[in-house]
């Protein structure tokens, strides 16, 4: 088994470089043909949300010409590369209350309801996701960032954020190191004790669980969900050996004159979410590329990302640059997806990635004609290089279909106006 | 989460080494105190504390540390009565109240196999304290009530633990723990007692840095970022050095002098280091010292630099990355120290400001636009004409004399009095009866961690007339608190999940 030699290619990337990964999934884990991962009857479905913040312009998001004619709009340009892969998803809406600028538009995509006190009313449609195809891999879902910030959108429950990592060498840990043995390397003493040390937190929390009120309840079931997540990850151990991710990428990135390195980091992050799927550590992310209302200081605007979409005057050039580099970062990442061969096809073609933000236009914090981006998923039917012009239409409906593609047995989704009970028709062939 | 840390090193040592933090803090209401209150743990964050709790119980039973950790000396390769004794003792001071035998029993057992299958007596008592530090009692902190009558207040061990993370941001120790065991935490005068004992402990600091980092959000500072082309004396350690600045003088104020925290917003004094004194234009009074050096200096008798609204924090903490904000530094005047509420901006609001012009050049002239139209007037006029005096100052804190080549007018009407800069109106706020009152609804809500209700303004209206009394002192506001009868209630935690309309 060749490792890959991780850190000449990392390196290449900080230089600038625009570095293309190319990580097939290990003969060991595919059957004879190289069809599909051995025992498995096909490769994984997987799901991610790619997400960045403030929002959009409209007038520079919406492809005018509709079905397989469209042409790329100008916030879109960077996607030129991967533009038969994308779904434009336009003219739907977030219908619940628009009660709190960046918050109430994903909440309304991701749970169907109105943010409440401050975090989500329910879990977000990753998790949601994330129960019903998460539960084969070490990790049921990862949420990693590129801005540095730990917050993060994905929520299993209300008060329960699944925070982001945004140190990739932080990243590659918790994938590939400590708990995991490396082939070859001595074992950790410790593991084998895991097991009986988790049992017996799992016995004292248990007894407390007795003891507490229903809110209370609640956040201990989190905590031992946390239990069994360790001891699933101990059994799945056997698994994640077979990929070998070679050497670990540098401690982190500098700001660069107050100016966060966003390219390079994005990279790192693409690179590093790219060997987690393709390696089967999980199939399911959340990428928070940048925050809500995040006043990152963006390639050489003037001003924050955030400051500017509220400021800055007349059809928002600057905002629209700012908005092509991000776009540009997501053309990599879907790139990297598809770098990786599977079977006949490649990893995008498993993996469909919901592209959005926190509000449609910005500068008003609107939620009509919310941004909508999909990509991959071609193997899972998703429509390739298509845009699908809905009628205002909710939202909801385009996470209702994403909800039962990957499985899920729900026949609404939502509440009160955030409610459907019919996916949108027309995403997928 | 700091908490967790500060704990583990207060209970074994500096010589810890932790891993990063297991959870980042959850803001509630402004206050990562109230935010803990609903905050559970992420799968990840589990696995975080699977690795600290993994490390510190290597660390703990290590040569290094096993002589002051274990007090028994094993008689053999399984000694049940040493990890017995030993998990008791560990046992009630990470989990701050004593454990019952059927707590202690499996983890006897867990070490015992443990040390049979690795040959060794202190890797199995490593997995006992992984398990101890793993469990939910030690990382959720669990409010129990002395009966189980409708309004018991919370049992003594809770209640111990209430005023450790109150006063000190750490747990118990084992002096307060012998004194919830023996009851004298349920009598006045022997609660008096310990509570001053508490405050003259030097963990008091830690407690009182903990509350202001809190109140005045500076753990924000962390992110703080400039465009450094604009700002050319920015660097990523401002933030660091803009907190501690806030904090030194807080420690001063309240521990070192026992002065009016009403003083707070006057003073000429402050606490700086190199990077700090060369902002704010004053002479550092050490040659050659190392960057996080502090020392105290004073501030000239005539600028317009002045006490908490003169720092960095405040000034460069409520700005943009390019430009001043006299919104969102009004907003922090109101917020922060007057406990005024500001409504947020309606959610499609164009709040766009309109660009420097011959006719409005300044700041200033270019927000009155935004005064003009009554539905921004509403808000704007109760926090702009307040943040508007701090334009002498640019966004990363330093004075100007000039904004886009305009002179900048500084002045402004409080409270119908008129003032000429930041200096008069801190003057201003200083005499405002609201900021005392604000102080103590601050630290009362951050002390129960919780937000206050129309319930509890008696008791703020009590506390606050203690808080006069004592001539304005807050070590004498933290005693009233800790001694109070809202701080050994208990109360339900707020319901996150409300039923849809």
């Amino acid at each position: 088994m060749k490792a890959l030699d991780r850190r000449a290619l990392l390196q290449g990337m900080i230089g600038g470089a625009l570095v293309s990964i190319a990580l097939p999934p290990l003969a060991a884990m595919m059957n004879g043909n190289g069809t599909a991962y051995a025992g498995a009857s096909s490769f994984p479905k997987r799901f991610g949300v790619w997400f960045w913040g403030n929002g959009i312009l409209p007038h520079a998001w919406v492809p005018s010409a509709e079905g397989a004619a469209w042409e790329l709009p100008p916030i879109m340009a960077p996607l030129a590369a991967v533009r038969d892969r994308l779904l434009v998803v336009s003219g739907t809406r977030v219908a619940t209350l628009n009660t709190t600028p960046h918050e109430a538009g994903p909440a309304g995509l991701l749970t169907g309801d109105q943010p409440r006190n401050g975090t989500m009313a329910k879990e977000t449609l990753d998790q949601a996701i994330a129960l019903a195809i998460g539960s084969d891999t070490r990790f049921r879902s990862l949420e990693a960032g590129v801005q540095k910030a730990t917050g993060s959108l994905s929520h299993t429950g209300p008060g329960l954020m699944n925070p982001c990592e945004t140190d990739p060498h932080a990243l590659f840990q918790r994938l590939f190191g400590g708990g995991v043995q490396q082939p070859g390397a001595t074992a950790d003493p410790r593991l084998g004790l895991r097991p009986s040390l988790l049992d017996a937190v799992r016995g004292q929390a248990l007894r407390l669980r007795a003891k507490v009120g229903v809110e209370d309840r609640r956040r201990l079931d989190q905590h031992l969900e946390g239990i069994f997540a360790l001891e699933r990850q101990l059994q799945r151990q056997a698994v994640s050996l077979s990929c070998a991710p070679g050497a670990a990428p540098p401690e982190d990135l500098p700001d660069r004159d107050g100016r966060p390195a966003m390219h390079e980091r994005s990279r790192l992050m693409s690179e590093l979410l790219t060997l987690a799927l393709s390696c089967d550590q999980t199939r399911v992310f959340f990428q928070m590329y940048s925050q809500p209302i995040n006043n990152t200081l963006f390639g050489t605007a003037p001003a924050g990302h955030h400051q500017l979409t509220h400021d800055e005057p007349g059809e928002q050039p600057i905002v629209l640059e700012i908005l092509q580099s991000i776009m540009a970062d997501l053309a990599g990442f879907i790139a990297a997806l598809g770098s990786v061969r599977e079977g006949d096809g490649t990893l995008l073609d498993n993996t469909i990635i919901l592209a959005t933000t926190d509000c449609s236009f910005g500068r008003n914090h609107s939620l009509d004609e919310y941004p909508i981006l999909l990509a991959g998923g071609g193997a899972l039917g998703l429509k390739q290089g298509f845009h699908l012009r809905a009628r205002d239409d909710n939202a909801s409906r385009v996470s209702l279909a994403l909800l039962q593609t990957f499985g899920v047995r729900a026949n609404e989704f939502g509440v009160g106006p955030g409610r459907v009970t019919e996916p949108l028709t027309g995403m997928f062939v | 989460m700091a908490q967790i840390e500060d704990t583990l090193r207060d209970r074994f040592g500096d010589t810890l080494v932790l891993p990063p933090p297991i959870e980042p803090d959850v803001v509630s209401e402004s206050s990562v105190s109230i935010g803990a209150s609903h905050a559970g743990y992420s799968s990840r964050g589990v696995e975080r504390a699977l690795a600290m709790a993994e490390s510190v119980a290597q660390q703990v039973t290590s040569e290094a540390l096993r002589g002051r950790v274990v007090e028994c000396i094993p008689s053999a390769l399984r000694d049940d009565a040493c990890v017995d004794a030993t998990v008791r003792r560990w046992g009630r001071a990470l989990w701050r109240r004593p454990l019952d035998e059927e707590e202690v029993q499996p983890l006897v057992t867990l070490a015992g196999v443990a040390a049979e299958t690795t040959g060794d007596f202190f890797a199995g008592l490593a997995q006992a304290f992984g398990a101890l530090l793993l469990a939910p009692d030690f990382l959720f902190r669990v409010e129990v009530l002395a009966s189980e009558e409708g309004a018991a207040p919370l049992d003594a061990y809770p209640f111990a633990s209430r005023l450790a993370f109150f006063l000190w941001g750490v747990a118990p120790d084992d002096a307060l723990l012998d004194a919830a065991g023996r009851g004298a935490l349920d009598d006045s005068a022997q609660l008096r007692a310990e509570v001053r004992r508490m405050l003259d402990d030097p963990k008091a600091r830690r407690g009182l840095r903990s509350f202001v980092s809190d109140w005045l959000r500076l753990d924000r500072l962390d992110a703080l970022s400039l465009d450094a082309v604009r700002f050319p004396s920015f660097s990523p350690e401002l933030g660091a050095a803009a907190r501690e600045e806030v904090l030194r003088t807080a420690e001063d104020l309240v521990f070192d002098r026992g002065a009016d925290v009403r003083t707070w917003l006057t003073l000429r004094t402050t606490f700086v280091n190199r990077r700090l004194a060369a902002l704010y234009g004053v002479p550092f009074p050490e040659r050659g010292a190392p960057h996080d050096r502090f020392v105290r200096i004073e501030l000239p008798a005539n600028g317009a630099r002045v006490g908490l609204l003169g720092t960095a924090a405040f000034l460069a903490g409520n700005a943009h990355p390019t430009a001043t904000s006299p919104t969102l530094r009004g907003k922090f005047v109101s917020q922060a120290l007057l406990c005024r509420a500001i409504p947020d901006p309606p959610v499609n609001l164009n709040t766009a400001i309109p660009e420097p012009s011959a006719e409005a050049i300044t700041l200033r002239d270019r927000l009155r636009a935004h005064a003009q139209d009554p539905g921004c007037a509403s808000c704007h006029k109760l926090t702009d004409p307040q943040g508007l005096a701090f334009e002498a100052f640019d966004a990363i804190g330093r004075h100007r004399w000039e904004d886009e080549g305009a002179p900048i007018d500084a002045s402004g009407t409080w409270n119908g009095v008129r003032f000429a800069d930041a200096a008069e109106l801190s003057v201003l706020l200083a005499r405002d009866e609201r900021f005392p009152r604000c102080v103590t609804t601050k630290l009362l809500a951050y002390g129960l961690g919780r937000v206050l209700g129309s319930d509890d303004l008696g008791e703020v209206d009590r506390l606050h007339d203690a808080l006069a009394a004592g001539g304005y002192r807050l070590r004498g506001l933290l005693e009233a608190i800790a001694m109070s009868a809202s701080f050994r209630a208990a109360h339900a935690p707020d319901a996150l999940t409300t039923e849809a309309p």
